[in-house]
């Protein structure tokens, strides 16, 4: 199939979808689809030729609207590419819209969105997990091959988990941010989201490595598609237990099988034990609490976003933030608080000590075994407006996803074999051994085809 | 003055051609408003900063080293946001960083610490206009210790302080680019900081008017609140900022997005390498070598172009005559002009070939002085603009005389029988062939000597 048949079959679908994928489509994707088969008929087109990529909606992509699906956005269009979208487009992939996503990847379920919320694909009553929601679904829908999602502390493996997906978060420092909306900058990874292993590894494959515009990034560029061809026998995997302590009895069974499955593949199933899993959850809220309210400062109405006049300056300034929701105001209120001269040290200056304790318990951890699992998700997809109204309950979905970004490791959501709502199995690595994770994932995927 | 405590706050712009954490360029004053920036600069959603500007770094260290500070090297100096919103602010937080240098000293002044930070952009309140080409530019900050007992001394010392900046040269030249907070307690009463002073006689100025706003407070038997106010050039008064100010909280991080950077210790060895001879050194040595008066030496070493420039010139000229002229007459001139040495084309050889003249006594002071004045707007060499301004003729004060006694013979003669008259007419008709521009005293005492 040519690519502009294939790209004019993703854009029916997406119109026809009832998802609420995509805030916004790529009014040059035909156009760009011509260009790119020319260079496929030539022989000179790049390693993503060929590939429709959906792109979260807080990465920005030059001429496309940059909404992070607020309000405080709606109308803002990107004057430049982020350079994971740069450096996409230089190999040809082809970016057909953006996705929906939890207001300022503000939440764990989808719903926040300005737009309103994303459904899940695998249950329309359902959410497809956050925050992006957008990017998970349009995959599993089959509304684009790949997409790119970003995660703070979970938002690419939470809605992979729910919509039965393959997500990746990559180790801190290794894709640029560059382009990408800060939620927590010291948290803050973008990843690939894909229906397979090898496809992720691909993606990975070009948009990692150094970028002089982002400091955190210093890593060499590296190429990840050999490790989804390489065995797994002798890898020491270590079933850390605490992941599975209040969560569903079909979660853990699936879990346990796909683990069975590693076994059967020649893995070394081992113990492990990550005991601080308990405070994980407040740990990440207060750090990512505190970097989110100084990330949200530049959202004062003055230069760009929504503007609603006051009386004065600061009154401007108020009014404009009224355009934000409500978990993003919580959010923020929050930070603020927590950073305050008074209470920083109780709430702050705690939460960066027990953020290196975390981290401290999953280094570890992995000195002993190669990768650490569990579920990725304690229980599978819920449903719409379940935990919305209770924010606290919300926070608590994030406690097996958070330690990898506190970490600073990487971590995937793996598609597990399973009969109705879709289950995610995680593996964790060691900083920049995601070829690790994506051997056990393509291991995993050839046991159970 | 007793009881009066004074610290102060210096802002300036490294010299660097781009920008803090982008590759925009910092000559905005020629560009157009918003045309040197970037989605760094602007804060535009997503932007990251990129790395820190190594020659901005390096620029802070020059100057911490030469304000005597031990530099913060081998351990981690984080960039940390302060944060605050206003329209110049695009990202509501400024990118400043943790001290580079401490515990300084410059002129019996304790030197509180050194950092380098980003300059906002420029708000226009009255336009309700925002150009963000300045936003980015690096600044270095240097606080001192609270140890000024008078404004005068305040100025005093910020004028030494701007010519060892102006020595290292790696600041701005341009004028206003500098900015001063300076705070003031009376009897160990409440501080008082006035912000964004624009110059160093204003810091005098608005130190003088706190000095007596505190003391009438404190004579009424009234508390002095500790507050920041606004220093008004045109009416001379400080005025109270917005109340918030006093009670902000910049609620200050470290930038996750910078990793904390480490100043090696080899970096300030090689740093301190390429420091050039400062005013202190330089004047001790121009009052060694060339027998200059400590003042003199001061003045002339305080303009470090005028420094080498005297340098030159006294290679063929005496230098007490030469240092005589670089602060009068020179200094004179230039100030008249509102011209620093540097800003006149005049080269070395035509000032030494000038002072050469007056050395020999082949023109007099006064005519010298007037060559000088023309010279320093359209150089050129001196014989030449003595010929241009028609006073080639008197390059000999003797010559003249001698032509006017021989053309006025009578007058002359009248002179020798005892009229007083007859020698006022004498000098007279030499001063109209001089144009004025000879010394009086010198025609009489010539003119004396001819008859």
């Amino acid at each position: 199939m040519k690519l502009s048949e294939k790209v004019q079959a993703y854009l029916d679908a997406i119109n026809r979808s009832k998802l609420n994928a995509f805030v916004s489509i790529n009014k040059n994707a035909e156009n760009d689809a011509e260009k790119i088969q020319r260079k496929i008929n030539s022989g000179k087109a790049g390693r993503l030729a060929g590939y429709v990529f959906s792109i979260k909606d807080n990465i920005a992509v030059s001429g496309m609207r940059l909404t992070c699906a607020s309000k405080m956005l709606e109308n803002y269009v990107s004057p430049y590419d982020a350079t994971v979208v740069k450096r996409i487009i230089a190999e040809d992939g082809l970016i057909i819209g953006k996705t929906n996503m939890d207001e300022f990847a503000c939440g764990a379920s989808g719903e926040t969105s300005y737009f309103g919320p994303t459904l899940n694909p695998h249950d329309e009553k359902r959410v497809p997990g956050g925050s992006s929601a957008g990017s998970a679904a349009s995959v599993a829908a089959g509304l684009c091959d790949v997409s790119l999602g970003s995660d703070t502390g979970g938002s690419i493996r939470c809605p992979s988990s729910f919509c039965g997906v393959f997500g990746l978060k990559p180790t801190y420092g290794s894709v640029s941010r560059y382009g990408l909306v800060d939620m927590a900058m010291s948290l803050d990874q973008i990843g690939p989201i894909t229906k397979n292993v090898s496809d992720a590894a691909l993606v990975l494959s070009v948009i990692n490595g150094s970028d002089k515009m982002d400091n955190t990034v210093v890593k060499r560029q590296e190429d990840y598609t050999k490790f989804t061809r390489k065995n797994i026998k002798g890898m020491k995997i270590g079933v850390v237990e605490e992941f599975f302590d209040g969560c569903d009895h079909n979660v853990e069974k699936a879990v346990r099988d796909g683990i069975e499955a590693l076994k059967g593949k020649g893995a070394e199933i081992v113990n492990a034990s990550v005991p601080k899993t308990s405070i994980a959850v407040p740990t990440y809220y207060l750090n990512m609490f505190a970097e989110f309210s100084s990330a949200m400062q530049k959202f004062d109405g003055l230069k760009y976003g929504f503007r609603k006049n006051g009386s004065d300056l600061n009154d401007t300034v108020a009014e404009s933030r009224s355009a934000l929701g409500e978990e993003v105001k919580r959010r923020i209120l929050l930070g603020t608080y927590i950073t305050m001269k008074e209470f920083r040290s109780k709430w702050y200056s705690t939460a960066l000590k027990a953020r290196e304790a975390i981290k401290h318990e999953m280094l570890a951890a992995l000195k002993k075994c190669d990768l650490l699992t569990g579920p990725t998700m304690p229980f599978t997809a819920f449903k719409l407006g379940e935990k919305i109204k209770d924010p606290i309950e919300m926070y608590l979905s994030d406690m097996l996803t958070v330690s990898a970004n506190l970490s600073g490791l990487p971590a995937a959501s793996i598609p597990l074999n399973v009969k109705g709502l879709p289950v995610g199995m995680q593996l964790h690595a060691n900083a920049g051994e995601e070829g690790k994770i994506l051997a056990a994932a393509a291991a995993y995927e050839r046991a159970t085809k | 003055m007793k009881g009066v405590k004074i610290g102060l706050e210096i802002h300036e712009q490294l010299d660097t051609k781009s920008k803090l954490f982008c590759t925009c360029p910092t000559d905005y004053r020629d560009a157009e408003p918003n045309k040197s920036i970037c989605p760094v600069c602007t804060g535009q959603p997503g932007s990251k900063p990129f790395g820190l500007n190594e020659k901005a770094l390096n620029a802070a260290i020059k100057i911490a080293i030469a304000l005597n500070c031990k530099i913060v090297a081998d351990k981690p100096v984080q960039m940390r946001r302060k944060h605050y919103i206003y329209p110049d602010l695009p990202s509501g937080y400024q990118r400043t960083s943790e001290s580079i240098g401490v515990d300084g000293n410059l002129d019996s002044v304790q030197i509180h610490e050194v950092h380098i930070e980003e300059d906002p952009g420029r708000f226009f309140l009255r336009e309700g206009f925002v150009d963000l080409n300045r936003s980015g530019t690096p600044l270095i900050e240097i606080t001192t210790d609270p140890v000024f007992d008078s404004p005068q001394h305040a100025r005093e010392w910020l004028e030494k302080l701007a010519s060892i900046l102006d020595y290292l040269n790696v600041t701005k030249k341009e004028e206003g680019t500098m900015r001063i907070d300076a705070n003031i307690s009376l009897n160990n009463g409440n501080k008082v900081e006035i912000k964004n002073i624009n110059s160093f006689r204003n810091v005098e100025k608005a130190l003088t008017f706190e000095i007596t706003r505190q003391g009438d407070l404190l004579r009424r038997g009234q508390t002095v609140e500790r507050e920041t106010r606004h220093f008004d050039e045109k009416m001379i008064l400080t005025s109270p900022s917005r109340k918030k100010e006093t009670e902000e909280d910049y609620r200050h991080m470290p930038d996750p997005d910078i990793p904390p950077l480490t100043i090696k210790k080899y970096l300030v060895d090689k740093i301190r390498k390429t420091l050039p001879e400062l005013p202190q050194a330089k004047t001790k040595r121009f009052v060694k070598q060339y027998k200059l008066s400590g003042q003199n030496a001061e003045n002339i070493v305080s303009d470090p172009y005028a420094a080498d420039v005297f340098e030159a010139v006294v290679k063929t000229i005496d230098p007490v005559l030469a240092s005589n002229w670089f602060v009068g007459q020179l200094k004179k001139t230039l100030n008249y002009n509102n011209m620093k040495l540097r800003d006149s084309k005049m080269t070395e050889k035509q000032l030494s070939s000038l002072l050469k003249l007056t050395e020999k006594g082949k023109i007099t002071e006064r005519a010298a002085e007037l060559v000088l004045r023309e010279m320093v707007l359209r150089p050129a060499e001196p014989e030449k603009v003595i010929e241009n301004l028609g006073i080639s003729d008197f390059g000999d004060l003797n010559t003249i005389i001698k032509s006017v006694v021989d053309k006025n013979e009578k007058a002359a003669a009248d002179y020798k029988t005892g009229k007083k008259e007859a020698f006022e007419f004498l000098v007279g008709q030499v001063m109209k062939i001089t144009k004025g521009s000879a010394d009086p005293e010198k025609i009489r005492k010539l003119l004396k000597k001819r008859l």
